[in-house]
């Protein structure tokens, strides 16, 4: 792990988002919503770096996704 | 504030008093001289405020704590090489994104909030303790 470009912190800090969001939702489904969270991510885990498209576009769905799950009225959630 | 004032006002009177001899002025300046004795006591009682003490963060509980949670993190499935120095991904074997679920799981652990720039500076355990000990909010 060397030094990371200006776009892997910018996933890295959206990642640190949704674990932080992760401490308002109900104790029973938290370990929901957190495999959740870590699916999302690792499923575009083989990206290839430098493909700045993609990764710009995935970046914005997630910061939407985390938008709506932030959501109170969200309780749990169903993979 | 309302006691300090009251205070000097009867220290300024028990220093003024000598001069003034009339002998009139003498009863009134021995009790004043007499109270302020009461007074002092107590006042100085009210201005030491006991807060409980803040004890700090030993060393070795900070680094029990973080070695605890590592510990019971899923991804971490060697922990033979799980010691005070150990690298989160060189000896651990967790990836980034693994890393900063540590990171925020230390954040959980101790109530504080690390700022994205210094999380992720932290990747290794001796790292984090150091962090944590330099946080002076940290519990």
């Amino acid at each position: 792990m060397g030094k990371l470009s200006g776009l892997q912190r910018a996933v890295l800090s959206l990642y640190r988002q949704c674990i932080r969001a992760l401490r308002d939702k109900p104790n029973d489904t938290r370990e929901n919503f957190r495999l959740f969270v870590r699916e999302e991510f690792r499923k575009h885990i083989n990206v290839d770096r430098k493909d700045f498209s993609t990764i710009e576009y995935l970046l914005r769905r997630g910061h939407r996704q985390l938008d709506i799950y932030q959501d109170p009225g969200i309780r749990n959630i169903l993979r | 504030m309302f006691r300090t004032a009251l205070l000097r006002s009867a220290r300024q009177a028990i220093r003024s008093a000598p001069r003034c001899q009339t002998p009139i002025a003498r009863p009134v300046v021995r009790s004043s001289l007499f109270q302020s004795k009461h007074i002092t006591p107590a006042a100085y009682f009210q201005a030491v405020r006991c807060y409980s003490a803040h004890a700090g963060l030993a060393k070795e509980e900070v680094e029990g704590r973080i070695m605890d949670l590592l510990k019971n993190f899923d991804k971490v499935t060697d922990t033979s090489k799980l010691n005070g120095q150990s690298h989160f991904h060189n000896d651990l074997g967790l990836d980034s994104l693994d890393t900063v679920e540590v990171v925020m799981a230390i954040e959980e652990e101790f109530s504080i909030e690390i700022p994205d720039k210094e999380a992720d500076a932290i990747h290794s355990v001796k790292q984090a303790v150091d962090y944590i000990l330099a946080q002076p909010d940290a519990h």
